[in-house]
């Protein structure tokens, strides 16, 4: 099954979350950048943060920054400036992978009830590939952000 | 399992000590206990389990390695879902996902706990991370 294909009305509801997070609580204009990837190649200088779904649903919902752009959305987010990948860009880009995890809980079961989220975690470093088991559809929504393009990655088993 | 005679050394409760490593495996962990598990291996490590795990030559860190330590997370996570049962705790899991790169690290949220086991086996050293909020 072509994971893309059968995301169409996910895709839709985490795009319209992922705008809502960001333009009322990043406080940063994002736009969508093209159509949905299937694939995500290795990243570089990048952080990842990503939040487990376990339940009826297991998943994982992962959201991926280059370094600069993560810089910018910490700073806009807690109003304040960071220069580097400290703990609160983790706990920003975290933050913001719990959120949109929470509405993704929500867009698959009704009121997200039998679905749970894990902890969110965060992964950074200077070249890495971020993949799961093989018995899941994945879809990639590209974000196009003043200082960058980012990944909001949804990954679900079958 | 997988044939390798491990040793763990003193585990580390919210410590600093970070491990090298290339490859991580990490599994979501929902319910009564949130968090994250994860471990994590230096690429000769990594390659040399799923080589005795598999029964198979292994020279680089391909899927096969990724699915190996994928599943030894899952197994562990899975055996920590059992060992908290009796104490009233349920634990649901969510998939692994395998992150391969190069000076990679992992963090989890401030305020959560963190429990480092290092293992030493005849390839090297490798880690068990688990960061967590007990409920």
């Amino acid at each position: 099954m072509n994971g893309a294909n059968n995301f169409s009305e996910i895709n839709d509801k985490i795009i319209e979350s992922t705008i809502e997070i960001f333009t009322g609580m990043v406080m940063m204009e994002i736009s969508v950048a093209g159509e949905p990837l299937v694939k995500l190649g290795p990243l570089k200088n990048s952080i990842t943060g990503m939040v487990g779904l376990a339940g009826v649903q297991k998943g994982v919902l992962a959201v991926h920054f280059p370094k600069q752009l993560a810089l910018d959305v910490t700073g806009s987010f807690l109003g304040m400036e960071v220069t580097d990948i400290d703990a609160d860009v983790q706990d920003a880009i975290g933050e913001i992978a719990n959120m949109l995890g929470g509405n993704l809980k929500t867009i698959l079961s009704d009121r997200g009830k039998d679905i749970q989220l894990s902890l969110p975690s965060t992964i950074y470093g200077e070249e890495y590939a971020f993949s799961s088991q093989a018995e899941v559809d994945q879809v990639i929504l590209p974000f196009q952000a003043p200082s960058g393009l980012f990944y909001v990655e949804i990954e679900l088993e079958r | 399992m997988v044939f390798i005679d491990i040793t763990a050394e003193p585990a580390e409760q919210d410590g600093t000590t970070i491990l090298e490593y290339n490859l991580a495996s990490l599994i979501g962990l929902a319910g009564d206990l949130k968090g994250i598990l994860a471990i994590q291996c230096p690429g000769a490590v990594a390659m040399g389990i799923t080589e005795a795990m598999l029964g198979m030559e292994v020279s680089e860190l391909d899927g096969d390695v990724k699915d190996a330590i994928g599943e030894i997370a899952n197994m562990v996570a899975g055996g920590l879902k059992e060992g908290m049962l009796p104490a009233g705790k349920k634990i649901e899991l969510a998939i692994p996902t395998t992150v391969i790169g190069t000076r990679v690290r992992t963090s989890g949220l401030s305020g959560a706990s963190r429990l480092l086991i290092p293992f030493t086996c005849p390839l090297g050293r490798f880690g068990i991370e688990l960061r967590y909020i007990l409920s």
